[in-house]
């Protein structure tokens, strides 16, 4: 498998948690109020073990996903798709919104603002690793799911052992905390000048470059 | 498909095709100077070509400038990224009308909107801003909440005294408390205690108990007069009025005027020591300011003690402290 030594692991969360940070202020500006969000960790793993952490670890079948995806591409191409279960996602929206309202599913127009807050989270995530990358990418509109998780990654077009860049995500509004997930599906070729950018970047913070 | 048209015949095709659809087109410069604006952004803005075509995008439309449209466009124009602004959480950003009549009652259209690069040959990309009209979708929505709301209210009720019950006001108090924060507006919250009730219960039985608090819960619920305004029953013979954008001093002006009604209702209450041996209220009000925003719990807690401040005080009188 696919993996990064703790430096590089490192870095790669501090470059999307300046990511996720603009992506906070961007959605503060929305709702006048403090949104924070941070990436504590993130891990490559394949399609299906993505899948098993998505439904999480207890035994009762899981809930259904949420989930907002973009397609990018330039100098590489991926899927990024924002995943919450599903009751986390009606949070955030009517947290978002301001409103109560007691319906278990997002409404048409709720699903329209969870795709606003799925492009906006994306495009900063997308646009640090365009970013160090140094290249450009160019990225579809987004595109709201709900399904089992395996079912939304799938719809990617991805194969079970395809690596999938996981970040965990914290969102934090009005004293409520919500985790879900960032994943870039990756071909191969990407991974491998993924890591090398890592590098470049590490030697440029460090002044070596 | 139009590859067999010669050049200009193709962009003028193009060109009408782009007035003729049913949604607002504008197409932006690398500079953000407006290079299209179609037939139906004409229609609803009410601005024609003369005063838009080659005009900085943010001198036609000011009040976009610093919002998230500008911030959508600068991620087009620069990271080549689209964006999407939906209606729930961009209120109506463009000042476009369905009418004539709508435009004097200032009534926008809902808008979601979509911004998009374009990449163009030998010059700075572009971007392309989409506006589609949803008001239809948010009046069916609206409607679909309001029924929601109706079926809610109705297990959301006391079943005794027929106001809100504790559910409703746990529900509305967070509603009222993230607006009061958002909108940078006072909320008072008054706690209404019947004095001596347990004594009224054992002296007339709990028949004539209910009946009390059916008519002091009807009389105090009929005195709000706004539709924000809420009471409800708290627990046994507590009452909770939430009362938005009111100030202390206007709190403690209605809970005066609740403490008076009560006494004209004139219910007997030999247990009272209350010279009148009639039934009366002892009110805590708490207020947040505007400038010093609690939780919930401060609020409540406030008022709690404010009820309990206004008990040892000597009952029927009203009490205000600030929340902590």
């Amino acid at each position: 498998m696919f993996a990064l030594s703790e430096l590089e692991n490192d870095a790669l969360i501090e470059i999307f948690n300046i990511g996720v940070g603009q992506a906070a202020s961007s959605m503060s500006a929305i709702v006048n109020e403090a949104v924070h969000m941070s990436v504590p960790s993130v891990s490559f793993i394949n399609r299906a073990e993505a899948a098993r952490l998505l439904d999480g670890k207890s035994a009762e079948p899981a809930g259904a996903i949420c989930g907002v995806s973009q397609h990018y591409e330039g100098a590489f191409s991926t899927e990024a798709i924002l995943m919450f279960p599903e009751d986390k996602s009606l949070e955030i929206v009517r947290l978002m919104v301001g409103e109560a309202v007691s319906q278990k599913e997002l409404t048409e127009m709720e699903q329209e603002a969870m795709c606003e807050i799925g492009n906006i989270i994306l495009n900063s995530c997308v646009g640090t690793l365009a970013n160090i990358f140094q290249r450009e990418l160019q990225g579809s509109l987004p595109q709201y799911h709900v399904g089992t998780s395996d079912e939304i990654l799938i719809a990617s077009g991805s194969l079970a052992d395809t690596v999938v860049l996981m970040l965990h995500i914290d969102f934090l509004l009005e004293k409520h905390q919500i985790h879900g997930y960032v994943a870039f599906v990756l071909d191969i070729s990407a991974l491998h000048d993924l890591k090398e950018q890592i590098n470049l970047y590490i030697a440029r913070a460090m002044g070596q470059a | 498909m139009m590859s067999r048209l010669p050049d200009a015949h193709r962009l003028h095709l193009l060109h009408s095709v782009l007035c003729a659809v049913n949604l607002g087109a504008i197409v932006l410069d690398g500079d953000r100077r407006v290079v299209l604006w179609n037939a139906w952004m004409i229609k609803h803005s009410g601005l024609g070509h003369d005063k838009v075509i080659g005009a900085d995008f943010f001198s036609v439309c000011p009040g976009l400038r610093g919002g998230r449209v500008e911030s959508a466009i600068q991620q087009a124009l620069y990271n080549n990224f689209p964006s999407l602004l939906s209606q729930t959480l961009n209120k109506a950003p463009f000042a476009l009308y369905a009418s004539p009549v709508a435009a004097a009652r200032n009534e926008r259209i809902q808008q979601a909107v979509e911004v998009t690069p374009i990449a163009v040959e030998g010059a700075a990309r572009h971007c392309l801003i989409q506006i589609n009209d949803v008001s239809i979708a948010v009046g069916r929505e609206k409607l679909l909440r309001e029924q929601a709301m109706v079926l809610r209210t109705q297990t959301f009720a006391d079943g005794l005294t027929g106001i809100a019950n504790r559910r409703h006001f746990d529900v509305a108090i967070e509603k009222e408390h993230r607006r009061a924060k958002r909108g940078g507006t006072p909320l008072s919250l008054l706690m209404i205690d019947i004095d001596h009730f347990k004594a009224y219960n054992d002296h007339y039985g709990h028949q004539k108990g209910d009946q009390c608090l059916i008519q002091v819960a009807a009389a105090l619920a009929a005195m709000l007069k706004r539709p924000c305004d809420l009471m409800a029953r708290y627990g046994g013979e507590e009452f909770a009025m939430i009362l938005p954008e009111t100030d202390v001093e206007q709190a403690t002006l209605m809970a005066e005027a609740i403490r008076a009604r009560t006494q004209e209702l004139a219910i007997p209450h030999e247990r009272n020591h209350d010279a009148a041996q009639q039934v009366t209220v002892s009110i805590g009000i708490a207020t947040q300011k505007v400038d010093a925003p609690a939780d919930i719990e401060a609020l409540i807690g406030a008022a709690d003690r404010a009820l309990y401040l206004a008990k040892r005080n000597g009952r029927n009188r009203t009490e205000a402290l600030l929340p902590c």
